[in-house]
């Protein structure tokens, strides 16, 4: 069974899926209709194609046969995408997030980290649309339960969230003081910010040492 | 005599003077296209239930290649053939934009009636058009497509040379064909297995899920009686397809053959 487009299909699902549940991104997603976006992962083995309409179809750039896709591999961006793109980038998976901030783009390139090709704003449309998506889990929920249990569940969910939270804290202090007052095993943190500061003063006093030593080595070879 | 020119022969004689296969039985040519329609005309309302159930959903992923591998853009003019219930014209649809265009055509109106429904339920509705239409005969201009996708169709007609003939005059030079169909399983196991499974489970679901076993049966006999890959292979290249290459899906249950007019 072709994996890439197992992988393709799954994606083009959860990106539509999570569009449906967001009424909002309607108007994000109409601003990029009519439009493709090749996007290339250093860390994927294939290009990934998204086309926009009123959904999201997603296509791998796919080689007909074993041959072509050892070349597809091999060749660059520009070649490997068809050229009716509107944008097309090759970068790698820790690059995604730095795209998204305009000043930072340079760079990338200059790093050799991004390959672009054709309109950027339509790859950080994506971006914004993928981003901005806020579903209202509550509201989804209570489609299949009715407002008032959906309104309870969440609300149960809260304020577990919130024990949780506060119990997780309190274990945290009882840890550490145990390790601190009753263990010995670690340091309080003022005795650790004395420690530091203690390090720093002997560090500027053997920075000032080393700095007096070479002024008198140079003085002792004008003399000889 | 190879297992290719042997199945070739056996393709030409099952298919000579007057005769021709409907499943594993001989009858006139002129009555299979009715004898198919009838088949269409059962199965049309449970199509895409039972498309899913007898190949566990794997359909699809076979039609996404499909899609994958057409090179389709914004712009063309693409004709999905015997395109039943209009699963690769609605992402054709989307993908060639208000700008193309996409023409579902299908030999069976009960076929082509519930793509209609099911599209027009999608919103897919400006640039797509329906024409029922033998493939053998297409009523379109010389030169008019930039693709062509027949997928799971071919093995329904009854000439399948004239057939490929017709598509490859409506297709535009620089233009593909793109046939998804049933074919020869690489191995003598999985072979075996599908066999197992299409003669002797595959009716049965077809009764259970809609109370048609003989429709079934006659997918089974259709897909054995189809031409193997490279025959087929063969046989594009023969009404002049150039560059033409086929590449086996889930081992060869299902090939998808490609070919270019230039």
């Amino acid at each position: 069974m072709p994996a890439a487009q197992l992988v393709s299909a799954s994606i083009e699902r959860i990106i539509n899926h999570l569009l449906k549940l967001d009424s909002d991104s309607k108007a994000a997603l109409a601003k990029l209709k009519g439009k493709r976006l090749t996007v290339k992962l250093r860390e994927f083995p294939w290009p990934l194609t998204f086309v926009f309409s009123d959904k999201v179809d997603v296509l791998v750039n796919e080689s007909f046969d074993n041959q072509s896709q050892k070349e597809q591999a091999n060749i660059s961006l520009q070649d490997t995408a068809s050229a009716n793109q509107d944008c097309r980038i090759e970068l790698s998976f820790s690059a995604l997030q730095t795209i998204q901030d305009s000043s930072q783009i340079t760079g990338l390139i200059q790093r050799n980290e991004l390959k672009l090709d054709g309109d950027l704003s339509v790859a950080q449309g994506f971006g914004d649309l993928i981003k901005n998506i806020d579903i209202d889990w509550e509201e989804q929920l209570s489609k299949y339960t009715g407002d008032v249990i959906a309104h309870s569940v969440f609300n149960a969910g809260k304020q577990a969230a919130r024990k949780i939270n506060k119990h997780t804290k309190a274990l945290l202090t009882i840890l550490s003081e145990g390790a601190i007052e009753e263990k010995n095993i670690a340091a309080h943190k003022l005795l650790v910010e004395d420690f530091c500061s203690d390090v720093n003063q002997l560090r500027s006093a053997t920075e000032r040492l080393e700095a007096r030593l070479t002024l008198l080595e140079k003085q002792r070879l004008k003399t000889t | 005599m190879s297992d290719t020119q042997a199945s070739s022969a056996e393709t030409n004689q099952a298919e000579s003077d007057d005769q021709t296969h409907f499943g594993f039985k001989q009858v006139d040519k002129n009555q299979k296209a009715s004898m198919v329609a009838d088949v269409f005309h059962s199965v049309a309302a449970k199509y895409d239930v039972m498309n899913d159930l007898m190949s566990m959903g794997i359909h699809r992923i076979w039609k996404r290649f499909t899609i994958d591998c057409s090179g389709v853009r914004a712009g063309h003019k693409v004709l999905d053939l015997a395109g039943g219930t209009g699963d690769l014209a609605a992402k054709f649809s989307r993908i060639v934009g208000e700008s193309g265009k996409v023409v579902l055509a299908d030999i069976n109106n009960a076929m082509l009636t519930v793509g209609r429904d099911k599209l027009r339920d999608m919103g897919i509705v400006n640039n797509i058009d329906y024409v029922q239409a033998n493939a053998e005969a297409l009523p379109f201009p010389d030169n008019t497509f930039d693709l062509i996708t027949i997928a799971f169709g071919l093995r329904n007609v009854t000439d399948k040379d004239k057939a490929l003939a017709s598509m490859y005059r409506v297709l535009k030079p620089g233009g593909r064909l793109l046939v998804l169909e049933f074919s020869k399983p690489e191995s003598e196991m999985l072979s075996k297995v599908y066999d197992l499974y299409s003669f002797h489970l595959l009716p049965k679901m077809g009764k259970l899920v809609a109370n048609d076993s003989e429709s079934y049966q006659y997918l089974a006999e259709s897909i054995r009686m189809h031409p193997d890959q490279e025959t087929l292979k063969g046989m594009m290249d023969a009404v002049g397809f150039e560059q033409t290459t086929y590449h086996n899906l889930t081992g060869g249950i299902v090939a998808l053959h490609r070919g270019f007019k230039f």
